[in-house]
């Protein structure tokens, strides 16, 4: 992997968990500008405890977290806030509100975060739903979309204040393989249309093959990081055997 | 010739108007969505009351631009700000040409044609109508379903969960004594206190002691323990039980083969018949105890408070409070545990249930109350 390319996310000595249990000690990593990162492992590997470390929502045991050079860890205020706003996060349920139209939803952040005219609010957030192809479906409520829908919208709201990284939570869990596949294929569009850099957390090895950059796998008895690359190579080469048959068993 | 290149700013732009009302709009430097906002209002300043037939778009000089500077754009491109105007954009930079074609004025026009459906009196008025009549069907239903849950636990006593009774019990009743013993002690203050005046002027107020022992017995007392039975007990059955079915648990168990009613809420209607009376005792009690200090503030002595009460109160008064109590604590419990199966999808089903067995509850208490006290009057006539 090229060290030229610039470094947006870096995991440093990072050790996370719950209480005094670690689920995952001294991880290191960097994820770079424009490429799709996913972060791979078993169930109750630490996926989703990695990503709300990363994205701030939880504290780190120690180590550090660092968006473009600056730590997340210790900022505070506006500081912190500056971070966070780089940061478009897509929940595993896609999180919308279910009192709030599609539109609403996706314009949620721009009412609170911006002082457009209201015009230019209708227009981002309609742009944003026509990018994932839910141009149609603005005036629903939630309840009245399907789950690919759903997510789609999710992609949307993260997306609609320009976000440097989306960061997606198993973004094809519940998913037909079509819908997932038209996702998969979304989340591409947008990396290369958009340059959005993405860290997706999931074990559907068929997503990962299809739009994952480089991958990193997680293994609970290590507690870390057991191998890393990008997947194809990672298939054949993965220095663990368990890793290669992890990697080949669904795509063989 | 508008521009706003007086002080270094972020973004600049210039007016600049041609001939037959053609006119250059030049944007320099950064188009995002701190500098967006300024804009937008300024331009909209500058056109107003400006004739434009063309307007031309030179886009060359930004530096950066997000979705916030493309909406502004786009919404010149469309001749937004210049209504009847033909628009032409140059200069966008080809890595915000995808971004720029997402914006769409047909998306936008429908958006703002769009009116939320209204329904009228008459249909509001049918749906309410037959929204109750379908309530009270399934509450007719539900008693039914209950009772035989009942019934059937009683023939088949394996089915009855007792330790879920206990647990109920435990957390509905135990761990609400505090709570309900302090609140009639203090309500049983404030009644004393209350009488107290007007009785004096009568010269009776020693029979503030009598009157705090019939209204804690017969009344305040089943009350207040049912409305707190259904305020911190009740709607955490309806919560409970709604998240079961949000959850699908609910499903999962008719699936098995198991009915909800008997698997769920006779254990919790039976706790709450059980509970009610225990938990009135307590609340006559602390009322009782809460009018004593203001008694013996007003230079009363203990034993002729306690005579006053005691000769005040019938072994009917005793029974009539105690069976209100069962009454409610049944109702409380079995409307709370319907909300709770009523509960639909989403996240703010959940929080409507509970809501809506709280009220449903206390209406049932007080509508069960006066049903009470109707008969109690005919029976003593």
């Amino acid at each position: 992997m090229s060290e030229d390319r610039k470094c947006l996310i870096e995991a440093r000595d990072l050790t996370v968990g719950y209480g005094d249990r670690v689920v995952l000690e001294r991880v290191n990593f960097k994820v770079y500008r424009g490429e799709v990162f996913a972060i791979l492992g078993a169930s109750g590997s630490g996926k989703s405890t990695l990503l709300k470390h990363l994205i701030g929502l939880h504290q780190p045991v120690s180590g550090d977290v660092l968006i473009s050079g600056a730590s997340l860890v210790n900022a505070e205020g506006d500081e912190r806030l500056a971070i966070l706003r780089k940061f478009g996060v897509l929940y595993q349920g896609g999180a919308l509100f279910g009192s709030l139209s599609t539109v609403e939803n996706v314009r949620l952040p721009l009412d609170e975060f911006t002082e457009l005219p209201e015009n230019a609010k209708d227009l981002i957030a309609l742009s944003k739903l026509r990018l994932v192809g839910l141009e149609s479906a603005a005036t629903k409520l939630p309840a009245d979309l399907s789950g690919g829908m759903q997510k789609r919208a999710g992609i949307a709201r993260a997306i609609v204040m320009d976000p440097c990284v989306l960061f997606l939570d198993e973004p094809s869990a519940g998913l037909d393989p079509i819908t997932s596949a038209g996702l998969d294929a979304l989340i591409g569009e947008l990396a290369k249309g958009l340059g959005i850099t993405f860290v997706m957390v999931t074990h559907e090895l068929a997503s990962i093959f299809s739009v994952a950059d480089r991958v990193v796998v997680l293994d609970p008895k290590a507690r870390g990081i057991v191998a890393e690359g990008a997947p194809a190579w990672l298939r054949e080469n993965a220095e663990q055997l368990w890793v290669r048959q992890f990697l080949n068993r669904k795509v063989a | 010739m508008p521009a706003n290149d007086s002080i270094p700013l972020a973004l600049q732009w210039e007016l600049t108007p041609g001939s037959g009302g053609v006119t250059k709009l030049s944007l320099r430097g950064e188009l995002d969505s701190a500098s967006t906002p300024t804009a937008w209002r300024e331009l909209e300043k500058a056109f107003a009351g400006t004739k434009v037939t063309s307007l031309e778009i030179d886009a060359s000089g930004l530096t950066a631009c997000d979705s916030a500077g493309l909406s502004l754009l786009y919404f010149l491109s469309t001749g937004g700000m210049t209504p009847g105007a033909t628009a032409r954009m140059t200069g966008l930079g080809p890595e915000l040409e995808h971004l720029f074609r997402s914006f769409s004025n047909e998306d936008f026009l429908a958006l703002q044609d769009h009116e939320p459906a209204c329904s009228s009196i008459v249909d509001d008025v049918g749906t309410a109508t037959w929204n109750w009549l379908q309530d009270l069907r399934e509450q007719i239903e539900f008693i039914g379903e209950v009772s035989m849950g009942i019934v059937t636990s009683i023939f088949i006593p394996r089915r009855m969960r007792w330790k879920e009774v206990i647990r109920v019990f435990e957390i509905a009743g135990v761990n609400a004594l505090p709570i309900v013993s302090l609140l009639t002690f203090l309500v049983g203050m404030v009644i004393a206190f209350e009488a107290a005046q007007p009785l004096a002027q009568l010269g009776a107020q020693v029979f503030v002691a009598n009157l705090l022992g019939l209204t804690m017995t017969r009344e305040l007392g089943p009350v207040m323990a049912a409305i707190m039975l259904a305020g911190r007990s009740g709607s955490a059955f309806a919560a409970e039980l709604g998240t079961m079915k949000v959850n699908e648990e609910l499903n999962a168990l008719q699936t098995m083969g198991l009915s909800p009613i008997q698997f769920l809420v006779v254990q919790r209607v039976v706790a709450g018949v059980l509970l009610a009376p225990v938990l009135t005792v307590f609340a006559m009690y602390a009322g009782l105890l809460g009018g004593i200090p203001v008694l013996l503030g007003l230079g009363f002595p203990l034993r002729m408070v306690l005579y006053q009460v005691q000769s005040g109160l019938h072994f009917s008064d005793l029974a009539e409070g105690l069976a209100k109590s069962i009454v409610f604590g049944g109702v409380v419990a079995s409307v709370s545990c319907l909300r709770g199966l009523q509960t639909g999808e989403g996240p703010r089903a959940v929080g409507e249930s509970t809501t809506r067995s709280v009220v449903s509850s206390i209406l049932l208490i007080i509508l069960s109350d006066a049903v009470f006290a109707a008969i109690t009057y005919v029976l003593r006539k």
